[in-house]
């Protein structure tokens, strides 16, 4: 499969709010298999109410627009079933829990994947094996398959993690939200590595971040900026370089170039 | 007179025969019946006015007319490795008991048949290591006890094997109670892994009492798990007294039972000995239970430790109540309480209630703990890697008691405990293999 042969997800007008405050405004987006979006913009501009939106977290209230993915609406299905038809998010602040073991978990997600695409689940004994395989690309320790799920994990270990349970889930659409926060560069080195070798013509991913520097690591084709919960500018790699240089303010003061959906359009 | 308070009496009256029987049983144990006998028609079942029941009504079990235990056989019920004591209906079941792989040093058998072949060697301890007074349910034991374990450890002797004691209650007919009463005499040095069970089905009352003393420097462990059936009620006292450097970890496992209350009270009468007393407790229903955790720090340089959780749905209740008394010569004391407690449901409640009684100034004294519900970001994680909520839930929910389940020593007891525990939480059926 070529890149880009065919519209994964598609957003259009997407309002939500978390409480009663009002943090998407009409968003508008498209992602197409094979292809890296990234999301970038100031804080508070609300690129995690988006990352959360699609992963289905419930304390975000969608008020009005639609998202399609692979041609189902998404939004009616609960988070589970995201992830059945292949969401994943890798969470800005993963979440500790003191007695469930990494690895139980992480093969009890991935059976419940299996069993819910109709898909037979795996031993312990098999599953072990790919667990191990797949720790060697986030270079992780394995005596971390046995501590519970992110309890004590420095912030490096922590995201590690999350990589890990996206190359053993291997999802259809990654959204990565500042996977980079928290990281020093050998550790940003690590986790980049370890995207670039899960990009695929299937995959897509939505790369999220406040900063251009783990774009140099994770070439994006697409780059977004938000702003007060609208995309306000899209274009290529070069346009991270520009805010590198330029900050967030100008996006705020000139006219936004036209929104990234119109352009993916066909 | 409530209706259980009168056939308590009633048979309290005719057990008071004992003492003229001609074949009867020694003195001190006559005394110590009477002494029961009296105390319990004075103070009578405990009211909500009393500052030990005041979260814990007994009006279901006052209106509960409780004759003698019936003879039943033993029920196929799954038993624990040997060496076991089995108990039924408050009367020991030789056919279920097997005492092979008793060590040497160490005698395990009915306490009815000692105070028959050999009275000199309960005497010193029996009724000496429960010594609460006033407690109508201790008295009511001492009063009305036909038979339980003697468990007596010489100096110096390290058993290997766990000792399980299984109390199974069978109740087809009427309701009655049993009220089973166990001595463990644990010699200076002596080492000993203890497990009591307690199972049932239909509606009695067990109403239980273990006296454990520790000689200096003996280290026990000791486990008891409540499974008893859905209409049971279940009184439980544990009475520890700990020698020098002695050393007492005990767990309380209560899953079963209407209403189920154990008492854990221990006297650290002598320097330099530590105490833990855990507990977890899961319910759901209308089911209420609760611990009462009395430890006496009575002389210096003790420690004293209680970890105590509490899964909570339906319309359940949780009580629990943790009372540390450092004694004014009791220096450098070090004791702490934690009480957690994970409510699933908006109709389950729990009290708790820390009780520190502190002498002296130089202690180190702690204690805390939480009464809380699922959490929402650790619930969408899960639910986000696919997992249903239903087993999201239940994995947290597990994982919360999975710590309690995890310090149940003897590793067959571990296994059952963590079948018992699952089995009870909501859809604990999908959890598999859990670490």
């Amino acid at each position: 499969m070529r890149k880009g042969t065919y519209t994964m997800l598609s957003i259009q007008g997407l309002k939500a709010k978390v409480a009663d405050r009002d943090i998407l405004h009409g968003l508008d987006l498209e992602v197409r298999a094979g292809e890296v979006h990234a999301i970038m913009g100031p804080n508070g501009s609300g690129k995690s109410t988006l990352a959360g939106v699609l992963a289905g977290r419930e304390t975000y209230a969608v008020t009005a627009g639609k998202v399609t993915f692979e041609g189902e609406d998404l939004l009616a299905l609960a988070p589970e079933k995201r992830a059945a038809k292949g969401i994943f998010l890798a969470f800005q602040y993963p979440v500790e829990i003191p007695g469930v073991g990494n690895m139980y978990f992480l093969r009890t997600a991935f059976n419940a994947l299996r069993r819910a695409r109709g898909e037979e689940e795996l031993d312990a004994m098999d599953f072990l094996a790919l667990a191990r395989e797949r720790m060697k690309l986030v270079k992780m320790d394995p005596s971390f398959a046995n501590r519970s799920v992110n309890e004590g994990f420095s912030g490096g270990e922590k995201k590690r993690n999350e990589i890990l349970q996206m190359a053993v889930l291997e999802p259809k659409l990654a959204i990565l939200d500042e996977v980079d926060s928290g990281l020093d560069i050998d550790a940003l080195r690590v986790v980049a590595d370890g995207v670039n070798a899960l990009r695929s013509a299937e995959r897509a991913m939505i790369v999220v971040t406040h900063y251009q520097r783990l774009l140099d690591y994770i070439r994006p084709d697409h780059v977004h900026v938000m702003a007060n919960g609208r995309i306000v500018t899209s274009g290529g790699p070069e346009l991270a370089l520009e805010l590198e240089k330029r900050g967030y303010g100008w996006i705020e003061k000139e006219p936004p170039a036209r929104p990234a959906a119109a352009e993916a359009r066909p | 007179m409530t209706l259980a308070e009168k056939s308590f009496a009633d048979q309290l009256e005719r057990a008071a025969g004992v003492e003229w029987r001609p074949a009867g049983e020694p003195s001190f144990v006559c005394a110590l019946r009477a002494a029961g006998r009296e105390t319990f028609l004075r103070t009578k079942l405990p009211t909500l006015k009393h500052e030990d029941w005041r979260y814990t009504s007994l009006a279901g079990l006052a209106a509960q007319p409780f004759g003698p235990a019936a003879r039943a056989r033993v029920p196929a019920a799954d038993l624990p490795p040997a060496p076991r004591l089995v108990f039924v209906n408050g009367r020991l079941a030789p056919d279920a008991t097997d005492l092979s792989g008793l060590p040497a040093g160490v005698r395990m058998g009915s306490l009815a048949a000692a105070l028959r072949e050999r009275p000199a060697a309960v005497e010193p301890f029996m009724g000496q290591v429960a010594t609460t007074r006033d407690h109508a349910f201790g008295a009511l034991n001492a009063g009305l006890f036909e038979d339980g374990a003697l468990v007596d450890l010489g100096d110096g002797v390290a058993c290997a094997a766990t000792l399980h004691l299984v109390f199974l209650t069978v109740a087809s007919g009427a309701p009655f109670a049993a009220h089973p009463r166990n001595l463990v005499v644990v010699g200076k040095g002596a080492r000993a892994t203890l497990v009591e069970s307690y199972r049932g089905e239909g509606a009695y009352l067990v109403n239980a009492v273990t006296e454990i003393a520790l000689g200096e420097g003996a280290q026990v462990e000791h486990d008891r798990v409540q499974e008893d059936g859905p209409q049971a009620f279940h009184m439980g006292l544990l009475q520890i007294s700990q020698g020098a450097r002695s050393r007492f970890t005990g767990q309380s496992i209560a899953l079963g039972g209407q209403l189920a209350r154990v008492e854990a009270r221990a006297l650290l009468g002598a320097e330099g000995a530590s105490c833990d007393l855990h507990g977890l407790y899961v319910a759901g229903g209308k089911q209420v239970l609760d611990h009462l955790v009395y430890i006496d720090h009575a002389r210096p340089r003790c420690v004293s430790r209680e970890v105590f959780k509490g899964v909570l749905d339906g319309a359940s209740r949780g009580i629990f109540a943790g009372r540390v008394h450092v004694r004014e010569g009791a220096q450098k004391t070090d004791a702490s309480q934690v009480n957690s407690n994970l409510l699933l449901s908006e109709d389950a409640t729990v009290d708790t209630k820390p009780q520190l009684e502190i002498l002296n100034d130089d202690v180190k004294c702690s204690h805390g703990g939480t009464v809380g519900q699922i959490r929402e970001d650790q619930l969408f994680y899960l639910r986000s890697r696919g997992l249903s909520e239903a087993l999201a839930r239940a994995m947290l929910t597990w994982a919360f008691a999975s710590e309690m389940v995890q310090r149940v020593g003897p590793e067959e007891l571990r296994a059952r405990v963590r079948r018992a525990v699952t089995a009870r939480l909501p859809s604990g059926s999908l959890l598999r293999e859990v670490a």
